[in-house]
Parts: structure tokens; sequence; C-alpha cells
């Protein structure tokens, strides 16, 4: 078996990214408004009978949004595929995401203004438990990931030879690294549970808190892998000899990224199962603050609010890829 | 277990939470050696200021009720407040049966409220 080559990843890359992005589409992302049932539109609270009236032009906005959303990602795909030209397929998965992200935030902040501007104040209660960062991250697996990256550098850097294009190893140290802080304040950050039913509110966000982490992991572990196989094979020989060996680093961390999406769906089973029947988080305001604006995570609409610390992490993460990207084109021939 | 606090409660936050601590130490919720979550996570689930919290847990402290550890947080120390003296002590239930009789309620129905409520309390606490 032969090594893989930079058109065979990016073809595999961008098949995942496609197949990640129809089955959000057509599992979660079509009824999301209704995910909270009748007496809601993605979390805002409308009156009864919404939906035999305004509602239904509410919800045929946000699919033709959907769907507007999806062709112009299909036709840009189309045409990298036509013009052969796989290099550009990093810029599409980013700018992908780069358009998704804002539009989608932006219909729910147009809801939220059109139909929640303002929510009921309602009473607020506090879970007198501690959360601890151990009992949500696991220390020894963040250590040994940062562990296999420093050992990914010192390999390339000691041995590695002189040619090496750094901004590859570079770019997924920062989206591998970048992550920690996004778990960590997934435990520390959180927003108000109301006081009716808070136990399940608090079980719910817990979950939804566990879900991000994991999926964090997934994309962790992903690059640290990579990184790690592709440093062993640039730096240690036996490794080179060894056939198909880019294959197999990249069949281990989709066996890494399998297993965590397999606990991230469980855990989403168990969301939608504890999430039934109770208030979306920002459907409601409490005495001492205004509604928390929500991010949407998959089919659930999360417990994690878009606080500040969540956007700055984002910006300087995001923007930190979005950078490697750009600069990675400009170096390549377009 | 869980710390309410309503929306038209006339006293400040920071004593909301005082008493409601308080009162789950009185109901045996939050018995003595257990650890209350950081001022930042109670801040931040409460979605209020950090040194609101932080006023509430210095006056547990300053009555006795928690115990501050440098790393441990704030731990509930005991059952029993600093000694205090009778009118200090008493100061509260006056203050709470000046509202019931401004309320308009008789004595006699003044007096049911508060063993209702006593009654209560020891009920969950299990004391006679």
């Amino acid at each position: 078996m032969s090594a893989p080559t930079q058109f065979e990843i990016s073809v595999v890359s961008t098949g995942l990214v496609v197949l990640v992005l129809g089955y959000n589409l057509v599992k979660f992302a079509w009824n999301q408004p209704l995910q909270n049932g009748p007496g809601f539109f993605l979390g805002v609270e409308v009156p009864s009978g919404f939906y035999d009236g305004p509602g239904k032009s509410w919800l045929r906005n946000y699919r033709a949004v959907l769907v507007a959303l999806h062709l112009i990602l299909a036709a840009a795909l189309a045409t990298i595929i036509a013009l052969w030209r796989w290099n550009l397929t990093p810029l599409w998965a980013g700018g992908a995401a780069l358009l998704y992200v804002p539009t989608m935030i932006g219909f729910a902040a147009w809801t939220r203004h059109k139909l929640g501007a303002n929510p009921p104040v309602r009473p607020v209660a506090v879970a007198l438990e501690s959360r601890h960062l151990r009992d949500y991250i696991s220390w020894p697996l963040e250590t040994l990931s940062v562990a296999l990256i420093g050992c990914s550098w010192w390999l390339l850097l000691s041995h590695g030879g002189k040619r090496i294009g750094w901004l590859d190893p570079l770019g997924m140290t920062w989206c591998a690294l970048g992550l920690l802080p996004a778990k960590i304040l997934a435990v520390r950050c959180s927003f108000p549970i109301p006081a009716e039913r808070a136990e399940e509110h608090y079980q719910y966000q817990d979950v939804c808190r566990r879900i991000w982490i994991r999926a964090w992991s997934a994309v962790g572990w992903f690059l640290t892998i990579i990184l790690f196989g592709g440093a062993l094979r640039r730096a240690w020989s036996p490794a080179r000899r060894v056939p198909g060996f880019q294959w197999l680093i990249i069949g281990i961390a989709l066996v890494f990224v399998i297993y965590y999406m397999i606990l991230v769906r469980r855990a989403m089973r168990l969301a939608s199962t504890l999430g039934r029947n109770l208030l979306p988080p920002g459907s409601w305001a409490t005495p001492f603050s205004r509604a928390p604006f929500p991010w949407t995570c998959a089919s659930q609409t999360s417990w994690t609010e878009m606080g500040l610390p969540y956007l700055i992490w984002f910006a300087i993460w995001f923007g930190g890829i979005l950078v490697f990207i750009v600069y990675s084109l400009s170096k390549s021939r377009l | 277990m869980f710390l309410t606090l309503q929306t038209n409660d006339k006293r400040p936050i920071y004593q909301q939470i005082t008493d409601g601590v308080k009162a789950l130490i009185a109901r045996g919720n939050l018995r003595e050696g257990m650890t209350l979550p950081s001022v930042r996570q109670v801040a931040g689930d409460l979605g209020i200021n950090l040194n609101t919290v932080a006023i509430a847990y210095r006056q547990l402290q300053e009555e006795g009720f928690v115990t501050v550890r440098h790393g441990a947080g704030a731990v509930i120390s005991s059952r029993s407040p600093r000694p205090i003296d009778e009118a200090e002590l008493y100061k509260p239930l006056r203050t709470a049966l000046t509202q019931l009789i401004l309320a308009g309620l008789n004595t006699r129905q003044i007096v049911g409220a508060v063993r209702e409520e006593l009654a209560l309390l020891q009920q969950k606490e299990g004391i006679q």
C-alpha cells in the first residue's frame, strides 16, 4: 500500500466533511426550530397556534436560509471538483464554517429580536455542588496528548531534516492545544437554570457540557495522532519502511474520532430525553440578568452560553486557523 | 441541592444567598464539612457579579457558618454560629414579627405560622 498523496487526503477529508454536513442537515438542522415542541421556535416561546399562522412563514424562511447555505457550499465544492483544484478544499472547509456559523447565529438573533425580545422573568436556582475540572476533563489523557505533541515537535526539530513544511504541524498544534481552554470554559461557564424542575435542568446542562467536551476531544485527538504520525514518518526511518504507514495513522485517528462520536451520540440521546419538555435556555430571564443567548449544538439548544469568554476564545482559536489556511494558500499555487 | 432566588424578593441578592445557605444548614441539607461551590461558579451560574457572591460568603464566614480554607473553598463549619448575645439573636425574630403584625395577622395566626415553620424545620432535621 503506497502512502496517501495530498490529493487522497483532501478527498477523504472533504468526503468526511460532506457526510457530517449532510447528516447534520437531515437529522438535526431541518427541524431544529421545533425541537422544544410547538410552544417554541428556535428556543423562543411563541403563542399557541403560532405554527398555524406566522410560524409557517418563519419555518419556511429558516429552511430557505438552510437550503441556500448548503447550495452555496455545494456549488463551491462542485467548482473545486470541476476545476480539479483540491488544494482549495481547506479554504472551502474554512469558508463553510465562516458562512454557516454566523448565518445561523444571525438567524437565531433575528428570531430572538422579533419573537422573544422580552422573555418572562422566572425564579432562578443555583446548584450547591462544586464542578471540578477533573470530573469532566481527563488530565492523564490531556497530559498524554500534550506529551505526544511535544514529542512530535522534538522529532521534527531534531530528526526531521531541513526541508520541513512547518505550517501543517504548527496549524495542527494550534488547533489541538487551543481546544483545552474551550473545555475548561465549558466546565467553568454556565448560565442560570430555572427554579422549576431545577434538578432536571441541571442534569440536562451537565450532559450538554459533556457533549461539547467530548466533541472537542475527538477533534483534538484526531489532530494529535495525525501530527504524531506525520512526525514519526518524517523523523523515524523504520516508520517510513512500514507499508501504508500514513493510512495506519489516519485509521488510528479515525478510531479515536469514532469512539468519541459514539460517546457524543449517546450523550445527545440522553440530552434529548432529559431536555424534553424543559424550558429552553434563553426563553426566560433571571431576576438579575437578561435572557442569555445560547449556542445551538446539533439537535440541542445547548446550555453553554455564548458568553464573552467563549466569544474571545472562539475568535482567537478560529482566527488562528483562518490565518494558517490563508497563509498556506498564499504560499501554494492557486 | 439547590438554592432558589425568587423574582419578587426585595432583599439584596447577597442577603438572599446568605439566608438561603443558612436555611439549608438549619434544615440539615448542608452538613458540617460539606463544601460550597466556588464564588466564581455561583456567580456564573446565577449570572451575577463575583463580588455579590463574595460578600455573601464573607458574611457567612463572619457569622461562623462557613470556614474559608485556601484551596478547599468554603466549607460548612458548624450548625452553631459564633456566640452572639440574646438581643442580637432575637433581632431578626422581632423584625419578622413586626412584619407579620403590620401585615394584619393576629397573635393566634402568628403563633400558628411560627409553629408551622418550626415543625417544618424540625421535620426536615429529624429533631423533636
